[in-house]
């Protein structure tokens, strides 16, 4: 689906991605790990279009996206809930996620989207009408990966998802993206909690100075006893 | 009792004109933290353009109106896509300074085309008012608030009654988060000034029926909407109405004890005040997010 060939990113002259290759097939749930520092969230924000890719080529089915701006990246499918979650703080809940919808093609699919995130999401349903910056930190996460999915994205990518969450909602989380992988969506999540990811995702990547230093099924990562090794910076 | 009345309602009046005029160039400094110095001037130009469309093509002041919005529009438009977005990630000093330069290119255009002649259209309302309460309510100046507060309430519900609203406030709470949702920045910045631009030429078109105006007037526009955003809090709509109402009627009180030279600086002492007591303005810095719960 997504294929990441030679890539390198960064901010002003520092790349903090130096020549990447990725393959995200279609339907996986690929875990990106590392240690801080590493440019897991470069990666993404290069994937995604924020940060410049100065060189190389992404292809989503094919296509080179690597020029594109952000919004056209989206309506081709690829969504990112960037770290730190970035709602628009003082807008309700019910407008962060119809903030979502501007990529769509078809707006018949506002209302429809809008649903499915109420039914993964209930309790955003409950508070639609709250000022988005009142809710709680897990709370703000499922609307921060709501308005990603009301573009109706095929690649859902997600920096540290679980950052600063009780370990209960932590949880209810990790059900909600297994609940979306089982739907078929793609994932692409960068996590700390390595044992936690690697519980439910296919497949990982170890990055590391900016180059993919490990790579494998997550039930060979998972017992690989030099996992640790690759996260001491 | 009856002289201040008239003079808090004249205020009144005037203040729903200052509070539409302030819009513009509120929200164009809230969203995209641009301070437009050339405000002033594109509110003359749509002043020039309703004199045009008024006395040359025998439009009525109702098409008129429109037409001048429109021209601001697009010249808002394509400034911003064409030149301010190119500033729009650089230091603010950098889009004052351009504002600053396009205030003066924007001045001597007018004095090319229009002269420095001080212009005005024939009386549209006359005298006539009609009287409320024992009040006096002159046409002119009731027609200018209706539109001014039509405008107003008509921004209001775009930015909160449309998708087009949902991605202006979304890109000036977090233009980066804005461009991960979907939302095409550029494109909305352009139509932000756009629609500042709109409300400078319905200004101009309002300024048009009943003041006299002249290319360098512009300036004295620019300043009091800098009153009034101030005074207000930058970029709240709320703000706006209460900064314009307040400086219309304190403005019209003054002329009361002082000379009514005197009226520029009694709305700049005000908004020395609020800046010592208030440094937020009145209604503080919510940005155009004010949303009912």
């Amino acid at each position: 689906m997504l294929s990441v060939r030679g890539l390198s990113a960064g901010y002003g002259g520092l790349m903090a991605i130096r020549s990447l290759d990725l393959e995200v097939k279609a339907g996986e749930w690929l875990a990106l790990m590392g240690p801080v520092g590493a440019g897991k969230s470069t990666l993404l924000g290069g994937l995604a279009g924020l940060v410049a890719a100065r060189q190389g080529e992404i292809r989503l089915d094919g296509e080179d996206i690597r020029l594109l701006p952000p919004h056209r990246r989206l309506r081709r499918g690829i969504a990112l809930v960037p770290e730190g979650r970035r709602l628009f703080s003082g807008m309700t809940v019910r407008e962060n996620l119809m903030a979502g919808t501007h990529a769509l093609a078809d707006p018949g699919m506002r209302r429809r989207n809008l649903d499915r995130v109420c039914e993964l999401f209930p309790v955003l349903a409950e508070r639609a009408r709250q000022i988005a910056g009142t809710l709680s930190g897990g709370e703000q996460q499922m609307c921060a990966i709501g308005r990603a999915l009301m573009a109706s994205p095929r690649l859902l990518m997600i920096d540290e998802v679980t950052l600063g969450l009780a370990p209960l909602v932590v949880e209810s989380l990790f059900a909600a993206l297994a609940e979306l992988h089982r739907q078929g969506m793609t994932l692409l999540t960068v996590e700390q909690n390595v044992p936690l990811v690697l519980a439910h995702a296919d497949r990982g990547c170890v990055l590391s100075g900016g180059a993919i230093v490990l790579e494998g099924p997550a039930g060979v990562l998972r017992d690989d006893p030099d996992l640790p090794r690759h996260f001491i910076g | 009792m009856q002289l201040v009345a008239q003079i808090v309602l004249n205020g009144v009046l005037l203040g729903g004109f200052y509070a539409c005029m302030a819009l513009g160039f509120s929200i164009v400094w809230g969203v995209m933290n641009v301070v437009n110095l050339a405000y002033g001037s594109m509110i003359m130009i749509g002043a020039y353009v309703t004199q045009m469309a008024v006395l040359q093509l025998g439009l009525p002041l109702a098409a008129a109106l429109p037409l001048a919005a429109l021209a601001t529009f697009t010249m808002g438009y394509v400034l911003q896509r064409a030149l301010l977005n190119r500033l729009a990630e650089r230091s603010v000093f950098m889009t004052l300074i351009f504002t600053f330069g396009l205030n003066m290119a924007l001045i001597n255009l007018n004095l090319i085309l229009f002269s420095a002649d001080v212009r005005s259209l024939p009386d549209v309302f006359g005298r006539a008012s009609f009287t409320i309460a024992g009040l006096s309510v002159p046409y002119g100046r009731a027609t200018i608030f209706a539109v001014a507060m039509a405008m107003t309430l008509g921004l209001h519900a775009l930015l909160n009654w449309t998708p087009l609203g949902n991605a202006i406030k979304a890109t000036s709470f977090d233009p980066d988060a804005a461009r991960l949702s979907g939302i095409d920045v550029p494109h909305v910045y352009a139509l932000t000034f756009a629609i500042g631009g709109a409300i400078a030429g319905v200004t101009g078109a309002l300024v048009a029926t009943s003041y006299s105006f002249s290319p360098l007037a512009g300036e004295s526009y620019t300043m009091k909407a800098f009153v009034v955003v101030v005074l207000g809090g930058l970029g709240s709509i709320p703000g706006a109405i209460i900064g314009g109402m307040l400086l219309g009627i304190v403005e019209n009180l003054a002329s009361l004890f002082l000379d009514s030279g005197y009226r520029d600086a009694v709305g700049f002492t005000l908004l020395l005040l609020v800046l010592i007591l208030r440094p937020r303005g009145l209604m503080g810095r919510r940005f155009f997010a004010e949303v009912k719960g």
